[in-house]
């Protein structure tokens, strides 16, 4: 499965998780632990 | 087996695959297809005359292709009914008859060739998933060789080797010079506890299933030597430390370590393994005339089909899940369906006969009450307001709602319905009402909670089964979070509705939090896939109207997390002490302007 880089929303780490198209799956901050991962989209990073 | 084949109030389909099964508890209909046998089984009296004429011979599955079996033939000796049937596939031909044998062969004229597969359909109140499970296949394990070496065998295998009705007559021999072993080597979890396979959990039934084997080979053979390599020896259970015992007193040697590989040596045959035995703490090499692969226990390879069939969920070792893994262990999420034996875990042959008889209970205590009752917590549907757009039917996890869009019809089962609300979270038109957790009740709620220094406040949404008992959990062990946490109790993370977020931040609240059970814990099959669906849906709207989406977060934590609940609720306090007083004016301006947006819109829509 193709990974992806993903930010935690909690404490900001961007950690590469698997990642699929129209598939769910739990993801968990190694950092924080927290479930707030988004997806890190290219428009995001051209924005900042 | 033969009471169950006599029973007057049993049916017994063998040779049979259901093929589908609709309705709710009470009302199920099953469509079973019957395989042809090509054999009147009423007739047969499984004489064998048919079989010894038979000129086709192929691997017999039940032997574990260690012998043969004939195009005609009875799967296993204690098969019931006990009739042969052909093997189509193996059989040389029937249109036209090119051998034709069996037939010339059998006086009862039993054989009958032009017998085709029937569809039977049934109605039935209750359904037992008892689908059992597949053994792992060691092919794939390189480093012990199986594939390569004919002595390294599995404990199936084995045991059919050491069976007086197996392949060999109870003879116990090696495959490649057909001699008595002198000794013998066993390997455990094979295809168990092994994060690598991606099979983390333990089988539960081999450590026990090897003990017995080295029992009964020592019993047979006195002489053989046996040694068993293994992680730990999990002897729990009525008796299982007795036979552990037992065995090392019959001079079974056991050594705490598992082989890396094995080596044939190609003159001989013999099998040589290296390996650290933990308790000497060294490094041993050992040469063995067999090696068996004690190996675990994987779900049915036609588990998905059986899931579907039944709207049922899985564990992420992906066996089903059951309702409630303490309080109704042999439920499934779906209302009047039961599980019993390794369809729900690996299991030995008492346990699944403990689960068995429980099913068979709660089957019958249903049955025998001719009602059911239903939580007062369902849905209801106003047809009125329903555009049949179809989103209710394609999240409820329990196929609760038909709707036909081409038609403009919606078909609602309410025993079907558990409650997790998804389908009143999703309806874009107000057309569902989730009873005693109304859209108004939880925003009188959000309202009510904000009504003073909302700024200082978190509005936390919990699901009953998972994080609201965590937070249970949190108190009950005296952990301490911030007061300034305002929990709305739902029944499902599914239930928190788009619009209830926006309101809590359009009334002020600096943080909101979703949270919910984790994926594998989920009462309601998979609802909570529909919750973070939404929220990060949400994120990218909080986005394009300039609002931090880190103000918004999902949280999975399950009831015994009390610890975890802490924890986050703390961290969160962190964040929402660095919400700026500018920022939730900015959120309110934001809300509100997007609302009388959308109002005019839908006044413009009426008007239309």
């Amino acid at each position: 499965m193709e990974e992806k880089d993903f930010k935690c929303l909690r404490c900001g780490a961007v950690n590469k998780f698997p990642y699929e198209k129209g598939v769910m799956m739990e993801r968990q901050c190694p950092k924080c632990g927290s479930n707030s991962i988004r997806l890190v989209k290219e428009k995001q990073e051209e924005k900042k | 087996m033969m009471d169950v084949g006599r029973h007057p109030n049993i049916k017994l389909l063998t040779y049979s695959t259901v093929e589908k099964i609709t309705g709710y508890v009470g009302n199920f209909q099953v469509q079973v297809k019957k395989k042809a046998k090509y054999v009147n089984e009423t007739e047969c009296t499984a004489c064998g005359d048919c079989t010894e004429v038979c000129p086709v011979f192929v691997p017999d599955e039940f032997q574990q292709g260690l012998s043969s079996r004939r195009a005609i033939y009875i799967p296993f000796p204690q098969a019931v009914p006990s009739s042969f049937l052909i093997d189509m596939e193996n059989c040389l031909g029937t249109n036209p008859i090119a051998c034709g044998k069996c037939a010339d062969k059998c006086d009862k004229k039993c054989i009958d060739y032009d017998a085709r597969d029937e569809i039977l359909e049934f109605k039935v109140g209750t359904v037992i998933v008892a689908t059992g499970m597949d053994v792992f296949d060691p092919t794939v394990l390189d480093e012990y060789g199986y594939t390569k070496y004919e002595n390294v065998i599995t404990s199936m295998e084995y045991e059919r080797l050491l069976s007086a009705g197996g392949p060999s007559d109870g003879h116990f021999i090696r495959p490649t010079d057909r001699k008595r072993p002198k000794t013998v080597g066993f390997i455990q979890c094979v295809g168990s506890r092994c994060e690598k396979l991606g099979k983390p959990y333990c089988s539960n039934i081999c450590c026990m299933n090897t003990i017995k084997d080295t029992l009964l080979l020592k019993d047979h053979y006195p002489d053989i030597e046996a040694k068993v390599f293994y992680i730990d020896i999990r002897a729990f259970g009525k008796g299982f430390e007795d036979l552990y015992k037992r065995s090392k007193e019959a001079g079974v040697q056991y050594i705490r370590g598992i082989p890396g590989e094995i080596i044939e040596d190609p003159s001989t045959h013999n099998l040589k393994v290296m390996v650290e035995d933990t308790t000497a703490n060294k490094m041993e090499e050992y040469e063995f005339d067999m090696m068996v692969l004690s190996v675990g226990v994987t779900p049915r390879f036609d588990m998905p089909e059986v899931q579907q069939l039944l709207t049922l969920s899985k564990t992420p070792d992906g066996f089903f899940m059951e309702a409630h893994p303490k309080l109704k262990p042999v439920d499934a999420p779906t209302t009047g369906v039961y599980f019993a034996g390794c369809a729900e875990a690996p299991k030995d042959v008492k346990d699944s006969v403990t689960q068995a008889s429980a099913a068979a209970a709660r089957a019958e205590t249903l049955l025998s009450a001719g009602k059911v009752k239903l939580e007062a917590i369902t849905s209801s549907v106003n047809t009125d307001l329903c555009r049949f757009c179809g989103m209710c039917s394609k999240v409820c996890p329990y196929n609760a709602f038909t709707v036909d869009p081409k038609k403009k019809t919606i078909r609602y089962v309410e025993a079907l319905c558990k409650g997790c609300g998804t389908c009143g979270a999703e309806c874009r038109f107000g057309a569902i009402t989730m009873n005693h957790f109304t859209d108004e009740q939880i925003i009188t709620q959000i309202d009510t909670h904000l009504a003073e220094k909302a700024q200082e406040k978190v509005i936390v949404f919990a699901c009953n089964w998972c994080s609201y008992a965590g937070a249970d959990t949190c108190g009950g062990a005296r952990l301490q979070y911030p007061p300034n946490q305002r929990l709305i109790r739902t029944m499902c993370s599914g239930r928190v509705h788009e619009k209830f977020v926006l309101h809590a931040f359009k009334k002020g609240a600096p943080m909101v939090v979703v949270s919910g059970c984790h994926y594998v814990d989920c009462h309601y099959i998979d609802a909570n896939r529909w919750t973070q669906k939404r929220v990060e849906k949400l994120w990218d709207k909080l986005e394009k109207w300039d609002i931090r989406p880190e103000r918004l977060l999902l949280e999975w934590i399950s009831a015994a997390e009390g610890k975890r609940f802490a924890k986050t609720m703390q961290d969160i306090e962190e964040l929402r002490k660095k919400v700026t007083k500018e920022e939730i004016e900015h959120t309110v301006k934001v809300l509100t302007e997007e609302e009388e947006k959308e109002k005019a819109k839908k006044e413009k829509q009426k008007k239309k």
